[in-house]
């Protein structure tokens, strides 16, 4: 019968994550920790596990990952929530883990990658709720020099959160802030 | 269709090459659980990485462009090409950046043409978002979003309905099947329950279903419809089992038009009780025919003594079996008598059967 196979196919799926989150933390081997946390953010990426993830509580392992001094359990567990964090459900319990505070920490990390991630995680977690924490001032200076960055990358995800989560008058108000004997004067920010 | 660029906008600049374009080392330290068909590398994608726009690495020199761009053309409308010439490229190779319409093709050409032979030489295809506009970007993250809310939305009904499953019946067989039919497909379940409980009033939330080939078979013609390979034991919709990158949207994304007719071919199954009056599947009309087939056999077995072997060609007999359309039966008549006379000639030797040469793509 279908059903018995499609339920027997869900309880594998969960049985095979949860023995990838057992590996991870049962395992002494810093290699095969680094590989089961890129497979758990890989597996974060399609909504079929999500609810899978969740039961594992693996959005807090990802958190965990973020005050790691190995910088790819950083990067991996950035890009894991950067997965997770688009669903609502995800989203708020990474909230309850008091994830913008984590994620805003990755905005100063050297790798590109990583600082990707956490921007977008924080337009993720934007709400009506959240966004005067996650639109802070700090923040908002951050993401108008990321505006100015050489790479690409990092222009446009800048850009689009400045343009999607912020008002005007918030970016406004932090370029006068940045405005001084160093700052970029006069360089206008991306519009459409 | 495509057009190649070869005017220089800011978004085609001289390109710059960076770490998410290295091929890294694949790892072949994985214990055999978390292996996969295929080795790969410890990587981790997320929408930041993935983009329209891909660089294929290591096209031989050769003039191939045409044919690069065609291949890329299977997965998905190709909006630009053009050889990235200011890119660091090996010996007798040419770079070139393809920009594909939709992600979900970018996504299906990097699976399948990485690392696949390519006139002689092997291709090394990857993401380049950052030829991405600041608008590339933000559609990119709008639709990623929207395709997961959805999947939320549909996990919520999901489980809103097995709830009121568990609470409307216990042991009811009628209940179990329409539970067959519903769990057999996420994206499904959600549109045919709601076309169920429409059309009947007797059950709390599922009518009475009509016999399984029925059922199947309604889904066979629906499936069939469906994009893209499915899901493999792990859960991932690609060959790589444990570095799970690339879920098949597309499929997914495909399947309201599909599974609203079948919502309406359902319907129609469940409300109306007389099958003569509607369209039925051809199975039935063979299992029909076969049927009658079998009663003309006997028949026909009766009136000529039944036990005694026939010895020689049967007389030609008038058709036994009405096919209930002229057409048909004329024809059934006509092939019977051509077979008859092929039977008539002797067959031929079994060794001269052509073999056809094998056709090279």
């Amino acid at each position: 019968m279908k059903r018995n196979e499609s339920t027997e196919f869900s309880s594998e799926r969960f049985e095979y994550l949860q023995t990838l989150v057992t590996e991870f933390q049962d395992t002494d081997s810093e290699e095969a920790k680094q590989q089961v946390l890129a497979n758990l953010a890989n597996f974060s990426y399609d909504p079929k596990n999500t609810e899978y993830l969740l039961q594992l509580q693996v959005p807090d392992l990802f958190l965990d990952m973020l005050t790691e001094e190995n910088e790819d359990f950083v990067e991996f567990g950035m890009g894991g929530l950067c997965n997770l964090s688009m669903d609502p459900e995800c989203r708020d319990v990474i909230l309850q883990g008091d994830g913008i505070a984590a994620v805003t920490n990755c905005l100063s990390n050297r790798r590109e990658e990583t600082v990707l991630s956490a921007i977008t995680t924080l337009m993720n977690l934007t709400t009506a709720a959240t966004r005067s924490r996650t639109t802070e001032p700090g923040v908002l200076q951050c993401m108008l020099r990321f505006s100015l960055a050489e790479s690409p990358r990092l222009r446009n995800l800048a850009s689009v959160f400045l343009q999607d989560c912020c008002s005007q008058e918030q970016v406004r108000r932090a370029e006068r802030q940045m405005q001084g004997p160093q700052a970029a004067v006069g360089i206008p920010l991306p519009r459409d | 269709m495509a057009a190649p660029v070869n005017n220089s906008s800011s978004c085609w600049k001289v390109p710059e090459v960076y770490k998410h374009h290295e091929q890294q080392k694949v790892c072949i330290s994985r214990p055999k659980y978390r292996e996969g068909r295929k080795d790969k590398a410890v990587k981790v994608y997320t929408i930041n990485l993935e983009s329209r726009y891909l660089m294929v690495q290591g096209v031989p020199a050769i003039g191939v462009m045409t044919e690069l761009v065609q291949l890329c053309a299977l997965y998905g409308t190709v909006e630009e090409y053009r050889p990235l010439d200011e890119y660091p490229a090996e010996e007798f190779t040419e770079v070139y950046l393809i920009k594909f319409q939709k992600l979900t093709s970018a996504r299906a050409a990097k699976r399948n043409m990485d690392e696949k032979s390519f006139y002689g030489g092997v291709l090394h295809v990857c993401y380049v978002p950052e030829y991405e506009t600041v608008e590339d970007t933000r559609l990119k993250l709008q639709d990623r979003r929207s395709y997961v809310m959805r999947a939320a939305r549909n996990r919520a009904k999901e489980k809103k309905e097995k709830a009121a499953m568990n609470e409307g019946s216990t042991s009811s067989e009628t209940t179990s099947t329409s539970d067959t039919v519903v769990t057999r497909h996420e994206p499904v379940s959600e549109n045919l329950t709601t076309g169920e409980t429409s059309s009947d009033s007797l059950h709390p939330v599922f009518p009475p279903l009509p016999l399984p080939p029925h059922e199947y078979y309604s889904f066979r013609c629906d499936n069939a419809h469906e994009a893209g390979p499915k899901e493999d034991k792990m859960g991932t919709l690609h060959n790589a089992v444990t570095n799970l990158k690339q879920p098949q949207v597309e499929s997914l994304r495909t399947n309201p038009s599909p599974f609203n007719r079948s919502r309406g071919t359902r319907c129609k199954l469940n409300s109306n009780q007389d099958p003569e009056f509607r369209f039925l599947p051809r199975t039935k009309h063979l299992e029909r025919r076969k049927r009658k087939m079998e009663e003309a056999a006997e028949q026909s077995a009766h009136v000529s003594g039944g036990n005694e072997p026939l010895i020689g060609p049967k007389l030609p007999e008038p058709p036994k079996l009405d096919m209930e359309d002229d057409s048909l039966n004329t024809t059934v008549s006509l092939i019977r008598n051509t077979m008859k006379q092929v039977e008539s000639v002797p067959d031929l030797k079994p060794g001269e059967k052509k073999i056809k040469p094998r056709r090279r793509i």
